[in-house]
């Protein structure tokens, strides 16, 4: 009932019979998923309101392991070792795996130690190297003309987009190998919105990339692969063209062309 | 040592402190709550409610004025003080809202109600006590209103305002007059936090001391006669824990475990009312 | 008929609000007007001498605020850093089970009236401070010590609640940045709430140097400045709940009044500050 295909090229991430329960639920909020996540690639989540998109990502990073009594179950392969044990580094894990949210998360900083943070995380303390990876973090995140003036001033006095910017420069400014987007624009007004993707589409080079959005032509303008879930099920996962062109599940299809959602 | 494993033992080490700060609060807590029962339970028996005061080394005494006095001053504070308190918040909640007067009160309010309450005690002394030339029930009442109002007028304010404005609206194109509005729309809808409000008011100026100790000050016997000094459960306590006479001291115990079971029990009762309206 | 009504309405609660106005004015009025003798009589020498001696007419609150000052700092310097570990433990540490009843005990312990804290003080501190650390029991540091075990429940309440209103995505992003959990409470909650927090410090300061009953049972009443710690000593409320009833002439009860009058002015300064500047910006800030 489900059409999962295969990648073409090397894979990030492989979800091989995962499933995911919130604590107090009985359901699983992910059902009996097996996926690749293809490298140096974009793949798009998209579905209803409430289809589990997010809560497969936080899967990733296990952010969901902040709140207790969650249950994973299955296996997330990254670099060969499922991050789904329990032995699992978290702050390592993170380190590879970056986070974008749905709206900005500057910290109560300076432009420059909000990128700098991760950074810091990690021990590094010299000042020339700092300052070298900032500004190359900022300028990968094409916000670098915007604020190089004023790296000492308050994050928080940034409008909506260049904050999205910094936190996306904040992300990769650790060089992680997979990044993960939660509907990333979805606080922003459409100016923004087409330069985050720009920069999202950029950013494939170098690392790979989960993108939920709400919005299927956001989808379809940066993907090169796109999932489709429906009630906790991936009902088809493929390559963008052909889930927008020649969908092989109805349900896909009914869904793309908006008869429900 | 790694950076990394560095900080993953500052972690520990805080998350330890802070667990051990956690026990120590409630350390606290027990260690009152548990001096207080034990004592107190010790202390209590029907002569508590039954006897008045008596000199140290009478076997019949107890706390009978007190109790009596103390229901006087708050009873009286609280006729007093509830609706006039209420009142005010309704004229910040319902006419004055944003502006500058409205926004000025709320601000004194707040100031006063965590403002020493002890000075309370010595404007009543000066405007009450000293002109009549003796301390009194009213005086001591008096000093509780002033205390307990900021608290109720605050509370009611807030309450209202959680009413949603389009409950207003309804009854406003109805062609109810405004003062209707508020009596049978308004106040119905915030009921449960006007009441919590009041719980809470009165718990607070229970407890109060200081502002009684040169107002109503204290009387061995029952009175209640609110132009003479009145006993009240604080200030007895007060006398007879710094007494040197054990039965008293004991007695003070038996004080102290009413009136915190008093205060705790409309605490729990205003949260109480509070989660069943969340829970609607 | 309705209109009538709706205009008394409107008018008397207008009325009962501003009364709180002229309330508090008239307060300040009445204290200074009693005031007026012992300022006059004594002018500056009242808050920078140190002989309080109303036998000799002679009043000088020196001891009495000092007696303020030192106990209100020793009871923040213990409570501040307690309260900030309880807070941490209630708004991140605490399972979900714990985190409802020790907040809710928390809070009670808040509310239970302060005389208990000073009756407690006096049969089950003064007997630690005077057989473990000296004197007579009765002191500057059992009092600063009661007094830090009444602000701590207080201040860890509200100390949570400021923790609390850091939005959840703003930690968790810095959790997916490889944070611990100190990290993120040192580097974002901790900044994101700071206006909040310190605003509920300085809030308990002002409801702490104002507090009568947990201290007056455990100080002593003893107008002397020393830097024994145990020693007993005096604070501005103590005064004040101890020799009220027992002033016997005009300029003694108008250096009372003084000194009440001193106590609402510094109270009231101290919490203007944590409402106006802080915590304002606080709100403002969320
Ligand atoms: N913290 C949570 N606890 C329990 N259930 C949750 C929680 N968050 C989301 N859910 C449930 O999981 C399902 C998927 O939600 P979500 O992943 O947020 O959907 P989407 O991002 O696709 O809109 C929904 O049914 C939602 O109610
Ligand atoms: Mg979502």
């Amino acid at each position: 009932m489900a059409t999962i295909i295969d990648v073409t090229e090397d894979k990030a991430l492989e979800v091989k019979d995962f499933e995911f329960t919130y604590a107090g639920n009985e359901k699983p909020s992910v059902n009996k998923l097996t996926m690749p996540i293809a490298k140096n690639s974009i793949t798009a989540l998209i579905g209803p309101s409430g289809c589990g998109k997010t809560t497969l990502l936080r899967c990733f990073n296990r952010i969901h392991d902040l709140y207790p009594n969650n249950k994973y179950s299955g296996e997330i392969l990254f670099k060969g070792r499922n991050i789904l044990q329990p032995k699992e580094d978290l702050i390592h894990l993170r380190t590879q795996i970056g986070m974008i949210f749905q709206k900005p998360t500057a910290f109560p900083m300076s432009i420059f130690d909000n990128v700098a943070y991760g950074l810091r995380l990690q021990g590094m303390k010299n000042k020339t190297e700092l300052q070298d990876r900032v500004e190359k973090a900022l300028k990968d995140a094409a916000i670098w003309r915007e604020v190089h003036e004023r790296l000492k001033a308050d994050a928080n006095g940034l409008s909506g987009g260049q904050q999205q910017r910094l936190c996306i420069a904040r992300a990769i400014a650790v060089e992680p190998e997979v990044l993960l987007f939660d509907e990333p624009t979805s606080a922003l007004d459409p100016i923004s919105t087409s330069g985050i993707e720009e920069l999202v589409v950029e950013l494939k080079e170098r690392v790979s990339i989960i993108i939920v959005t709400h919005n299927m032509q956001q989808a379809a303008r940066v993907s090169d692969y796109t999932g489709f879930m429906y009630l906790g099920d991936m009902i088809e996962l493929g390559r963008t063209e052909d889930i927008f062109v020649t969908p092989s599940e109805k349900l896909t299809e009914e869904y793309i062309t908006g008869k429900f959602g | 040592m790694t950076h990394t494993s560095k900080r993953i033992l500052m972690n520990k080490i805080i998350m330890t402190l802070s667990t051990l700060s956690a026990i120590i609060g409630m350390g606290f807590l027990f260690w009152i709550l548990g001096v207080l029962v034990i004592n107190g339970v010790d202390a209590l028996s029907w002569n508590i409610f039954s006897q008045e005061g008596a000199p140290p080394g009478y076997e019949n005494s107890g706390l009978k004025h007190a109790l009596i006095g103390q229901l006087f001053l708050i009873g009286i504070a609280t006729l007093v003080g509830v609706p006039l308190g209420i009142l005010a918040g309704t004229y910040l909640s319902e006419y004055g809202q944003k502006s500058a007067l409205a926004e000025t009160i709320r601000d004194i309010s707040d100031i006063m109600m965590s403002a020493p309450s002890i000075v309370i005690g010595a404007f009543v002394y000066a405007i009450i006590v000293a002109p009549m030339g003796h301390f009194s029930g009213w005086a001591g009442s008096i000093a509780l209103t002033i205390i307990m109002l900021p608290i109720i007028l605050r509370t009611t304010d807030d309450m209202l305002n959680l009413v949603p404005s389009t409950l207003r609206e309804a009854a406003f194109a109805l062609g109810a007059p405004k003062y209707k509005v508020i009596i049978q729309v308004v106040y119905r809808g915030a009921k449960a936090g006007i009441l919590t409000g009041v719980l809470l008011g009165v718990a607070r100026v229970a407890g109060e001391t200081a502002p009684l100790l040169f107002t109503s000050f204290n009387d061995n016997f029952l009175n209640t006669n609110m132009n003479e000094p009145m006993a009240s459960l604080t200030v007895t306590m007060y006398n007879y824990a710094t007494s040197p006479y054990e039965d008293w001291q004991k007695l003070g115990w038996a004080a102290a475990f009413i009136l915190s079971m008093f205060i705790l029990a409309l605490n729990v009762l205003g949260r109480l009312f509070l989660l069943k309206k969340k829970g609607k | 008929m309705s209109a009538i009504i709706d205009k008394i309405f409107a008018y008397s609660s207008k009325f009962i609000a501003v009364s709180i106005l002229l309330l508090v004015a008239w307060i300040f009025t009445v204290l200074l007007q009693h005031s007026l003798e012992s300022m006059a009589t004594s002018g500056f020498d009242f808050v920078t001498q140190t002989k309080w001696a109303p036998n000799l007419e002679k009043f000088g609150a020196l001891p009495a605020i000092y007696g303020s000052v030192i106990s209100t700092f020793l009871a923040m310097i213990l409570a501040v850093p307690l309260a900030i570990g309880v807070a941490i433990y209630l708004s991140e540490l605490a399972p979900a089970k714990l985190k409802g009843p020790v907040g809710v005990s928390i809070e009670l312990l808040a509310a239970i009236p302060s005389v208990i804290y000073g009756m407690w003080g006096l049969f089950y501190f003064v007997p630690i401070i005077r057989d473990h650390v000296g004197g007579i029991g009765i002191s500057m540091l059992t009092a600063g010590i009661v007094l830090s075990i009444m602000i701590l429940p207080f201040m860890a309440a509200v100390t949570r609640d400021a923790m609390n209103t850091t939005p959840d995505i703003l930690k968790e992003s810095a959790y997916a940045l490889g944070g611990t959990k100190w990290d993120v409470i040192k580097d974002v909650i901790i900044p994101y709430a700071k206006a909040g927090i310190i605003g509920s410090f300085i809030l308990a300061l002002g409801r702490a140097i104002g507090e009568t009953m947990a201290v007056t049972f455990v100080m002593g009443n003893v107008h002397q400045i020393s830097t024994d710690l145990t020693a007993p000593a005096t604070s501005i409320p103590v005064t004040l709940a101890n020799e009220f009833t027992e002033a016997d002439s005009g300029l003694y009860y108008s250096s009372l009044f003084e000194l009440s009058l001193l106590l609402l002015v510094i109270s009231f300064t101290i919490i203007s500050i944590a409402k106006f500047y802080f915590l304002r910006r606080a709100r403002i800030g969320q």
